[in-house]
């Protein structure tokens, strides 16, 4: 019990040192876990610094091909030390919890990066990354705000269409997102409705459930869609083929980080959503932004 | 004839060797966990955590970091898995002798799966259903929940396979597969309940990892390993007697209901505590003793310490492992344990095939 | 030493034993004998204290067996079962060490490795000592066993008893033959031998007294010369016997 106690009394005393680097640099190697906050730091241009980033970083592709601490629910303390990162910004839901604690045991330089469901809470989290970098976050979070904003008032002007997120269906029963999921908010982010009620998280749907919910168009990441075997064959389940969806034949589909992220490209991901999920409707245009 | 009795037997001088040789691999494997794994040491670092925890000389702020890998991460991780381990092997070893069996594991007497039960319970319904409780436990309510679950389903078990005051062992081995199904059907029951995230939560937890080892946690699992096992080495006698049999067993002397009932229960604490921190880890239990009775004997005076020495370390080696080959992530050590005694175990099946 | 008086044991309503008496004696051997089902595994359980009779007693030196502290009686009384199957390999020597249990704890413990050195030689399989259980005969698995009853007696203070249970069941006759001579040396060194056996042959070498067991009940129970005649046996297998000077014949040709 000696040891440690003294090692963080010694690590204490090297605190100070980083706040007065950050200064001059900020934090010269990033370890970044979580997608959306991995997007957040390339999208303030950190990129370069960032020394590994977990299994759901996906995006940008540079993201991609860093060294991998491996799924953010599963981290290992020994290996995050290991990459000696002056900085580890964390995903509020980062695990497990008693991993998390060793590391603030060990005195890792930790940075829980706070969860974002929309605009105003995506812009908060920009501002929050680069604060921890050391670099003004003003510039990305007005713009990302901004162009959330844009579409607020078009979107509420939509009639909202009943949907239900499918997140696989390649064995039986259909996996579909209850509420408190970043599916459930961003169907109403893009003027849909879910129609799952009654449940939260991800769960299997009956082919009775689904009839009863009626909805008419159905959201999927787009490789589940191909894995499924196409929009055609997802019809013919059952679960469907009781459903509106059999005659609307609205199956979208989009990239799952840039679709449930609520990185700074979510308001473009509001807008294609609402796009496929509304074909008629006039939606204003973003403009081009670098991070997208 | 006198004389070559008198004289050891070759078998009679390795048991001599057993307890130095054990004790020497689980010093040598805690020496590697200690020192070796991807966050490299440099020996300058080294000394001035030594120097730092024999209170020779302050630590100089360049080998914090160093320090804190030793310290904070390592030393509380390698101490735990090589209790656990040990836990595992020992317990291992009493159940294979209980048993009469040599292919019997902790797992036979429902403790992982009733501490599988209380953890995913632990995991998907959390707050919910222990309520105020799990804002006051916080970190502990998921170890303390599989304790309790592992040591309710063993003694569930034990009921169930005792009837008429006589607990046969193959009554308890089918209640033990009963509370097996048991379990596993709840436990389905949960998954389903479960979000998807809370089923990947779930699937890490079966796989086992040393990764939240921490001080807080070591007192803990000193006494809940430390205490039976002392116990079921005191138990040698009385497991060995029945090695001839249950009849047997009682002709020599022993309280034989008493010694399975003690047994049992004593493997399950000891079990329960190592799977309530790490999850489940497999095949130590199964496979370590019989390391240890090809070399030294069925001598349960012999098998039992040498199966949590050699239990203990091999634990150490494979969280070594775990926290090595996938740097800088980290395998489940449930699977590096499964992926070195699967096949040992296809050998011994083999083995016996052949041999018998 | 052990002895039964009038013990009755139930299975279920069904009684496996009924009233029997019987003593056994230091220096002599008694054989029981009956049909298949005539309680004779029952009478050597209750004999072992392994059951309790629902009436009647079984005791050793007058105490009552279920008084007796398992470890004291494991120190008087040792139990050679048909057969011992290990649950993982032993060497010889080890599996008559484990007849050393009961001492655990007391003085007599130091002396240990003389008692299975004594028990080894005196069964006759001291050449067995280093060779894996598993790979030994029957007859000599029969020795190792009995072996490890006399190192589990060898410092018992007063007089105690044997008792096998069909030790020559899996046995060609010249094993047989040498295990009872065993047996009979054994009850000529001062133990009280119980021995279960199929065999009136054997039964008549090697026994003092005969207990003959029909249906639970005790038919007979005398020296052998008395007890195996041609009215006793017929009475209680149902076929004819010859016995003559050289020994007991079932009249096989009048069962077919």
């Amino acid at each position: 019990m000696m040891l440690p106690r003294r090692a963080l009394a010694a690590l204490a005393a090297t605190l100070p040192l980083r706040p007065a680097r950050s200064d001059m640099a900020g934090p010269a190697r990033i370890v970044s876990v979580g997608g959306a906050v991995t997007e957040t730091v390339f999208a303030l241009g950190a990129g370069a610094r960032v020394v590994a980033t977990d299994s759901t970083s996906l995006f940008p592709a540079a993201a991609r091909a860093l060294p991998k601490v491996g799924y953010f629910r599963a981290l290992a303390p020994e290996g995050l030390l290991s990459l000696g990162a002056d900085l580890i910004l964390l995903s509020s839901d980062a695990g497990p919890p008693q991993a998390i604690e060793v590391l603030r045991a060990a005195g890792a330089p930790l940075h829980v990066v706070p969860e974002a469901q929309d605009g105003p809470g995506i812009a908060r989290r920009v501002r929050d990354v680069a604060a921890a970098l050391g670099l003004d976050g003003a510039p990305l979070a007005g713009a990302v705000l901004d162009d959330w904003r844009a579409l607020d008032a078009p979107v509420a002007a939509l009639p909202p269409v009943r949907a239900i997120f499918v997140l696989s269906a390649a064995r039986g029963a259909p996996l579909v997102a209850g509420g408190r999921t970043h599916a459930d908010a961003m169907l109403r982010t893009a003027g849909a409705v879910n129609v799952v009620r009654g449940f939260d998280g991800y769960r299997p749907l009956s082919a009775e459930a689904a009839a009863a919910l009626a909805p008419e168009a159905a959201v999927m990441m787009a490789h589940v869609i191909e894995e499924a075997g196409g929009p055609d064959a997802l019809l013919r389940l059952p679960a469907f083929a009781v459903t509106p969806l059999a005659r609307s034949r609205r199956v979208v589909g989009m990239d799952g980080s840039y679709l449930l992220g609520f990185g700074p490209r979510a308001a473009h991901a509001r807008r294609d959503l609402a796009r496929l999920l509304h074909p008629g409707a006039t939606l204003p245009d973003l403009p081009a932004r670098a991070w997208t | 004839m006198s004389a070559s009795l008198a004289a050891p037997l070759p078998r009679e001088r390795r048991a001599l060797a057993l307890l130095p040789l054990g004790l020497l691999v689980l010093a040598g494997a805690m020496l590697a966990g200690v020192l070796l794994g991807p966050a490299r040491i440099s020996a300058a670092g080294l000394f001035a955590t030594l120097a730092d925890a024999l209170g020779l000389a302050p630590l100089p702020a360049e080998h914090a970091r160093d320090a804190a890998v030793l310290g904070v991460v390592r030393a509380p991780r390698v101490l735990m898995a090589a209790l656990i381990g040990a836990g595992l092997g020992a317990a291992g070893a009493a159940m294979q002798g209980l048993f009469r069996n040599p292919l019997a594991d902790p797992g036979l007497i429902g403790v992982s799966a009733g501490a599988a039960l209380a953890a995913v319970a632990a995991i998907v319904l959390g707050g919910s259903l222990f309520g105020a409780a799990a804002g006051l436990v916080g970190l502990w309510l998921l170890p303390l929940a599989a304790f309790a679950g592992g040591l309710l389903a063993t003694l569930l078990m034990a009921r169930l396979g005792t009837v008429g005051g006589v607990a046969s062992v193959a009554t308890l081995l089918l209640a033990g597969v009963a509370v097996n199904a048991l379990a596993g059907a709840l436990t389905g029951v949960l998954v389903f309940m479960a979000d998807d995230r809370q089923v990947r939560d779930i699937t890490f937890w079966t796989l086992g990892s040393l990764a939240g080892a921490r001080w807080a946690q070591l007192p803990v699992v000193l006494a809940l390993v430390g205490v039976p096992l002392l116990l079921l080495c005191a138990l040698a006698r009385p497991l060995n007697a029945l090695l001839l049999g249950e009849a047997e067993a009682f002709h020599l002397g022993v309280r034989v209901e008493a010694v399975k009932r003690l047994a049992v229960v004593l493997a399950a604490v000891a079990v329960a505590a190592g799977v309530a921190f790490t999850g489940l880890i497999g095949f130590v239990g199964l496979v370590v003793p019989h390391l240890v009775r090809l070399g030294f004997g069925a001598d349960h005076r012999l098998v039992l310490p040498g199966a949590a020495l050699l239990g203990g370390a091999l634990l150490v080696l494979a969280d070594l492992a775990a926290r090595s080959l996938a740097a800088p992530a980290e395998l489940p050590v449930g699977v590096v344990t499964a992926l070195l005694g699967a096949p040992f175990f296809l050998w011994l099946l083999r083995r016996r095939g052949a041999g018998a | 030493m052990i002895a039964a008086e009038g013990a009755t044991f139930r299975a279920g309503r069904r009684a496996l034993l009924a009233d029997v008496s019987l003593a056994l004696a230091p220096g002599e051997v008694v054989a029981v004998v009956g049909p298949n089902g005539a309680g004779k595994s029952t009478l050597l359980r209750l004999m072992a204290g392994e059951a309790a009779p629902a009436a009647g007693r079984v005791a050793c030196e007058g105490r009552a067996l279920a008084a007796w502290h398992p470890l004291a009686l494991a120190r008087r009384r040792a139990v050679v079962s048909q057969h011992v199957a290990l649950a993982f390999p032993m060497r010889a020597a080890d599996v008559a060490g484990l007849g050393r249990l009961p001492w655990h704890g007391t003085p007599e413990a130091a002396r240990d490795a003389a008692a299975v050195e004594r028990a080894l030689a005196a069964a006759g399989v001291a050449h067995l000592a280093g060779r894996a259980y598993a790979t030994l005969s029957g007859g000599e698995r029969q020795r190792v066993q009995i072996a490890r009853a006399l190192a589990q007696l060898d410092g018992a203070p007063r007089p105690a008893a044997l008792l096998l249970d069909e030790p020559t069941a899996s046995l060609d006759a010249r094993h047989a033959a040498a295990l009872l001579a065993l047996v009979r040396r054994l009850a000529a060194g001062g133990l009280a031998v119980m021995v279960v056996l199929h065999d009136l042959n054997e039964a008549a070498f090697v026994a003092d007294r005969i207990a003959v067991l029909a249906e639970g009940r005790l038919v007979a129970c005398d020296a052998p010369g008395r007890v195996l005649t041609a009215p006793v046996l017929e009475g209680v297998y149902g076929i004819g016997f010859r016995v003559e000077q050289g020994g007991i014949l079932p009249r096989y040709a009048e069962c077919c």
